[in-house]
């Protein structure tokens, strides 16, 4: 059994004489792990995602899951293969079981397996009553069915297309708590625009602009090219803005967190930093001179505003 | 989550089945076969009622002595229920996977275009025909208590029932390809009804009054389900409108009708599997 994996190389997809939705996008991951699909609207993130299941088919370009093609060979290709994308609804008529068997049954379990995964997804994701129509859930309990149905069988690769989206914070947690534990051993491909979710659970990250790729990397690296270049600063007394901005002429930017806490902006070189260090203990009494943690919200922008435009 | 469950990997066929299975089961719930099947019981079971309430002997002077004559006029109706179930089901049947999220749901598991189509198509035609068996069976019932059961002709019923199973199926390929071409399940299912009973109909009606046989209309062509039971069955009639002026009214035979209907299911049916494996998700 060949190890999973998701891959697109040159996957350029048109509508109409429109410019690309998607143009050229190549890259490949294999294994186990998780990798956020980051972009704001219109990127290319969904088409992606369903050019990756051969709900659209390319311009020009591949895409392949497990190494196969899902428009050539769509059965098997995604055999092994749970998606989430847009919005899917079981038929409202449905129970949550009968719409959980339909999709074990189609992947092959027998009533056993069905029955014991069925068992498997209620405990994960504390799904609403099996006995309830499809119709009746709320937006929330719909999307845990609609995850559930994607881990019916245990597939290998995971395509999720905002798994969050309409769940609650409580219910969010324990969808992120089970794609971490997912991660270790299946391959996770997930679009978001939550970034506490992508931050939680990915370790690759892929910049999405206007359908190319404009950073790809793992989740440390674009944590150190942002944090590198910030700092955060806590005082032991009230410190006015304006009197941190003239601290040193290195400082780009400072960003009030609280009336003592403080996050600056600089070049990231070690003397700017020495200068900043300098210049706060001459202006208060310090109780943290730290690199900034992560937040992906100002990776997101610092990509998409250092990317080349129209 | 460890090592995953056993699975094994199932035919085309195996998923055929489940998913004719599912589909038929979300099917017999909806609204709309409910609806429809309760309002042909509902129009069958006045029908009945008026004619016990009229008497056995008035029924049968009216229907001239016939049993034929009985059930051929009574199920006369049997084209437009199937073609309103084919709307119904068969409407939507394309276009709903690209402009609803039950799409999202079942496009992305491993299954064939063509095992989906093909389950969705076999269920369409079980609940039409669950239709037209109910209409059939209150014919079936009349005949009964009018005629008396040994009266009944089983054989030109199980023709006709035969004509009914084909035309519904090729009545569902008409509509399984009209659906390709509407993002909106309901304008699917509104231009089915208004092309193939409407549009047909009508063309139909002006065609014979040039006087041409409108050989090409499957609404002509349904004709010959109640026909086959007409024991006085006549091809081609002659009305007078006047002065040497004649009005032709063309009735399908069984032969010609299963005819007509078998080009229809032979063109619409592949066409219907080729635009479904030829559409993209929006």
């Amino acid at each position: 059994m060949t190890a999973a994996s998701i891959e697109v190389a040159g996957l350029t997809k048109s509508f109409g004489g429109r410019r690309p939705a998607v143009y050229d996008l190549t890259f490949r991951y294999e294994g186990s792990g998780a990798i956020g699909y980051l972009g704001p609207n219109g990127a290319g993130k969904t088409t992606t995602l369903k050019l990756l299941v051969g709900l659209l088919r390319p311009t020009s370009g591949q895409a392949r899951l497990n190494d196969l093609d899902p428009v050539a060979d769509r059965k098997h290709a995604l055999a092994s293969v749970g998606a989430v994308i847009e919005t899917p609804e079981p038929y409202d008529t449905m129970t949550v079981y009968e719409a959980l068997e339909t999709v074990g049954a189609l992947r092959g379990l027998d009533p056993d397996g069905i029955d014991s995964e069925i068992d498997r997804c209620h405990e994960v994701l504390e799904l609403p009553a099996l006995a309830a129509r499809c119709g009746g859930l709320s937006k929330g309990e719909r999307q845990r069915v609609v995850l559930a149905a994607a881990l019916m069988g245990d597939p290998t690769v995971l395509l999720l297309d905002e798994p969050t989206d309409g769940l609650d914070p409580a219910e969010r947690v324990l969808v992120r708590n089970l794609l971490t534990r997912l991660k270790k051993d299946h391959l996770i491909l997930m679009s978001s625009h939550l970034m506490g979710d992508i931050t939680e659970v990915c370790d690759h990250l892929i910049f999405l602009r206007q359908g190319t790729i404009v950073l790809r990397d793992s989740v440390a690296a674009v944590a150190a090219r942002i944090t590198q270049r910030q700092l955060d600063v806590e005082f032991a007394q009230v410190v006015p803005v304006a009197a941190l901005v003239a601290i040193a002429p290195v400082v780009q930017q400072v960003a009030a967190l609280t009336d003592r806490r403080f996050r600056l902006t600089f070049d990231g070189s070690l003397e700017g930093r020495t200068q900043i260090l300098d210049g706060c203990r001459r202006l208060a009494p310090l109780l943290r001179f730290t690199d900034a943690t992560l937040v992906l919200e100002d990776a997101y922008l610092d990509v998409i505003a250092s990317s080349p435009g129209e | 989550m460890g090592q995953g469950p056993s699975r094994r990997e199932l035919s085309d066929f195996e998923q055929w089945r489940i998913v004719t299975r599912s589909q038929l089961a979300h099917y017999v719930r909806t609204y709309r076969f409910l609806g429809l099947i309760g309002f042909v019981a509902l129009i069958s079971g006045f029908d009945l009622g008026f004619q016990i309430h009229a008497g056995v002997a008035i029924v049968q002077q009216e229907q001239l002595h016939k049993v034929s004559e009985y059930l051929s006029n009574f199920l006369d109706n049997t084209g437009l229920w199937v073609v309103l179930a084919a709307a119904f089901f068969g409407g939507d049947a394309l276009s709903v996977d690209f402009s609803t999220g039950s799409g999202y749901f079942m496009l992305v598991q491993p299954v064939r275009r063509g095992s989906l189509l093909a389950g969705r198509y076999t269920a369409a035609t079980l609940v039409t025909l669950a239709i037209v068996g109910v209409y059939y069976a209150f014919g079936l019932i009349g005949s009964a208590y009018f005629f008396g059961a040994a009266a009944v002709p089983w054989v030109d019923v199980g023709l006709s029932l035969g004509l009914g199973v084909l035309f519904s199926l090729a009545a569902l390929s008409v509509a399984f390809t009209i659906s390709a071409f509407f993002k909106s399940p309901s304008a699917g299912v509104l231009v089915t009804i208004l092309a193939v009973y409407v549009g047909f109909f009508t063309l139909q009606q002006v065609v014979e009054l040039a006087g041409y046989e409108p050989f090409w209309s499957l609404t002509y062509a349904g004709g010959a389900m109640a026909a086959i039971l007409d024991t006085d069955f006549v091809h081609i009639q002659a009305v007078p409108l006047g002065e040497d002026q004649y009005y032709t009214i063309w009735s399908a035979s069984a032969v010609e009708g299963g005819i007509i209907m078998a080009v229809y299911l032979l063109v619409f049916l592949p066409l219907s599997v080729v635009l479904y494996h030829q559409k993209e998700s929006q």
